[in-house]
C-alpha cells in the first residue's frame, strides 16, 4: 500500500472532484484502490434504485381535509420550531353563535314591542280572554243591553220627529233630514262590522258616537219645531 | 413538484408506505402552517425537505414507543411498484435492508445525496449540519454499507436437502 492508497479514503471522504480525479488516476495502476472505487461507484448506482414512487390517491384528499378542518380549529402547537404558533382566529366558528344570539335578542325585543298592540291574542298559541279594547262575554251582555235601551230611546225620538221631517220644506229641515239619512247609513255600516266582531269596543264607541249625533240632530229638529 | 421527492424520502427513512404517507401529510400541514411566516432566510425547497426529514425523525422516535410487531414491511396492504429501470439491480434489496440499519443521520445523508441527488450544501441546510459533516457522514455510510454488503448475510435461509 502506497501513500496514494492511504490517501484514497481521505479522497473519498472529501468528495472533492479534483481529489477524486487524482485517486482515479492512481486506481488505474492500483488494483486494490480500483476495486474500492468500483465498489463505491456500484453503491451509488444501486442507490439510485432506492428512489421510490407510488400512487397515493387518498393522500391529497386527506391533506385537503386536514387543512380545511384545521382552518376551523384553534391554532395547533408549533412545527418543530420551523414556524411560530399560528395565531389566525377561527372566525367562522363564532358566526353561528352570534347569529343565534342576535336572533334571540331581536325576537325578545320584538315580542316586547309588539305585545301591547297584539293584546292577549294567541301570541304563544294560547288563547287568553280578551281585555280592553275587547270585551268579555259578561261585559258584552251589559253593554249590548245598555245599547239596546239607548237605541230604543233614540228610535222613539226619531218616530216623533218623523212627521216633521217628512214634511220638510225649509232648507234647514231638508239638511237635517239628509244628515239623519247619512247617520242611519253609518249606523247600518257599523252594525255590520260589529256583527263580525262583537268584542270590538272601538266599533261600539263609534256606533254610540253616531247614535249620539243622531240624538242631537233629532233634538235640534224637535227644537226647531217647538220654536 | 416536490411531493414525489418528499414521499420517496419519507419512505426510505421510515421503511413503509403507511408511515411515509402519514409523515408526508403531517409535513404538508406543518409547511402550510409555517408558509405564512417563512422568513426566506433559506431556499423554500430546502426548508420543506427539512420539515419532511424532521417529521420522519419524530415518527421514528414515536415508533420506538410502539409495541413490538410493527414491521418495516407493514405497507398497509399497498404495493410499491418498481421505482426505476434499474430496480432489478442485484444490490437493490440487500442495499435497502442495509440502509435501514444505518444510523438515522448517516441514513439521511446517504439517501439525500445518493438517492435524491441533493448537494452537500443543500443537505447541510436541510439537516442543519456543516457541509463537511455531510461529506463525512456520506463516506461513513458508504463504508458501512460496503462492509455489510460484502459480508455473508447472517440471516440467509438454508434450504433443507431433499
Amino acid at each position: 500500500m502506497t501513500a496514494e492508497c492511504r490517501r484514497a479514503d481521505a479522497a473519498l471522504a472529501s468528495g472533492e472532484a479534483a481529489v477524486l480525479e487524482a485517486t482515479r488516476r492512481h486506481a488505474e495502476t492500483c488494483r486494490r484502490c480500483a476495486e474500492r472505487l468500483d465498489a463505491f461507484d456500484e453503491l451509488s448506482r444501486a442507490a439510485a434504485s432506492l428512489r421510490k414512487g407510488w400512487d397515493s390517491p387518498e393522500l391529497w384528499p386527506k391533506i385537503r381535509e386536514s387543512l380545511v378542518r384545521e382552518s376551523f380549529a384553534p391554532a395547533a402547537p408549533g412545527a418543530q420550531g420551523e414556524r411560530p404558533p399560528r395565531t389566525a382566529p377561527a372566525w367562522p366558528a363564532w358566526i353561528p353563535i352570534a347569529a343565534i344570539a342576535t336572533l334571540f335578542v331581536v325576537s325578545f325585543v320584538g315580542l316586547q314591542v309588539f305585545r301591547p298592540s297584539l293584546g292577549d291574542r294567541q301570541i304563544f298559541g294560547v288563547r287568553s280572554l280578551p281585555k280592553d279594547p275587547l270585551l268579555t262575554d259578561v261585559a258584552l251582555q251589559d253593554v249590548e243591553k245598555s245599547e239596546r235601551e239607548y237605541v230604543r230611546s233614540i228610535e222613539n225620538l226619531a218616530r216623533v220627529a218623523q212627521p216633521r221631517l217628512a214634511a220638510a220644506e225649509t232648507p234647514l229641515l231638508l239638511s237635517y233630514r239628509e244628515r239623519l239619512l247619512l247617520l242611519d247609513s253609518a249606523i247600518a255600516e257599523l252594525n255590520g262590522q260589529i256583527e263580525q266582531n262583537r268584542y270590538n269596543t272601538h266599533l261600539r264607541r263609534q256606533l254610540l258616537g253616531v247614535y249620539a249625533e243622531k240624538q242631537q240632530t233629532l233634538r235640534e229638529v224637535m227644537k226647531g219645531a217647538t220654536s | 413538484m416536490h411531493a414525489p421527492r418528499m414521499k420517496s424520502i419519507a419512505l426510505n427513512l421510515l421503511g413503509n408506505v403507511a408511515d411515509a404517507e402519514d409523515a408526508v401529510q403531517e409535513a404538508f400541514l406543518k409547511i402550510y402552517r409555517g408558509a405564512k411566516t417563512f422568513r426566506g432566510d433559506a431556499a423554500f425547497s430546502t426548508w420543506i425537505y427539512r420539515v419532511v426529514v424532521n417529521t420522519c425523525y419524530d415518527a421514528l422516535r414515536r415508533r420506538k414507543a410502539r409495541p413490538a410487531g410493527a414491521t418495516l414491511e407493514a405497507n398497509d396492504g399497498r404495493e410499491i411498484p418498481p421505482p426505476s429501470p434499474v430496480s432489478d439491480h442485484p444490490l437493490r434489496l440487500a442495499l435497502e435492508k442495509s440502509v435501514a440499519r444505518l444510523n438515522p443521520k448517516h441514513r439521511a445523508v446517504f439517501l439525500l445525496f445518493e438517492v435524491e441527488g441533493f448537494t452537500h450544501g443543500e443537505i447541510a441546510r436541510i439537516l442543519g449540519i456543516p457541509e463537511g459533516t455531510s461529506k463525512t457522514f456520506l463516506f461513513v455510510a458508504k463504508k458501512k454499507l460496503q462492509r455489510w454488503l460484502a459480508a455473508p448475510s447472517p440471516a440467509a435461509p438454508r434450504t433443507a436437502a431433499p
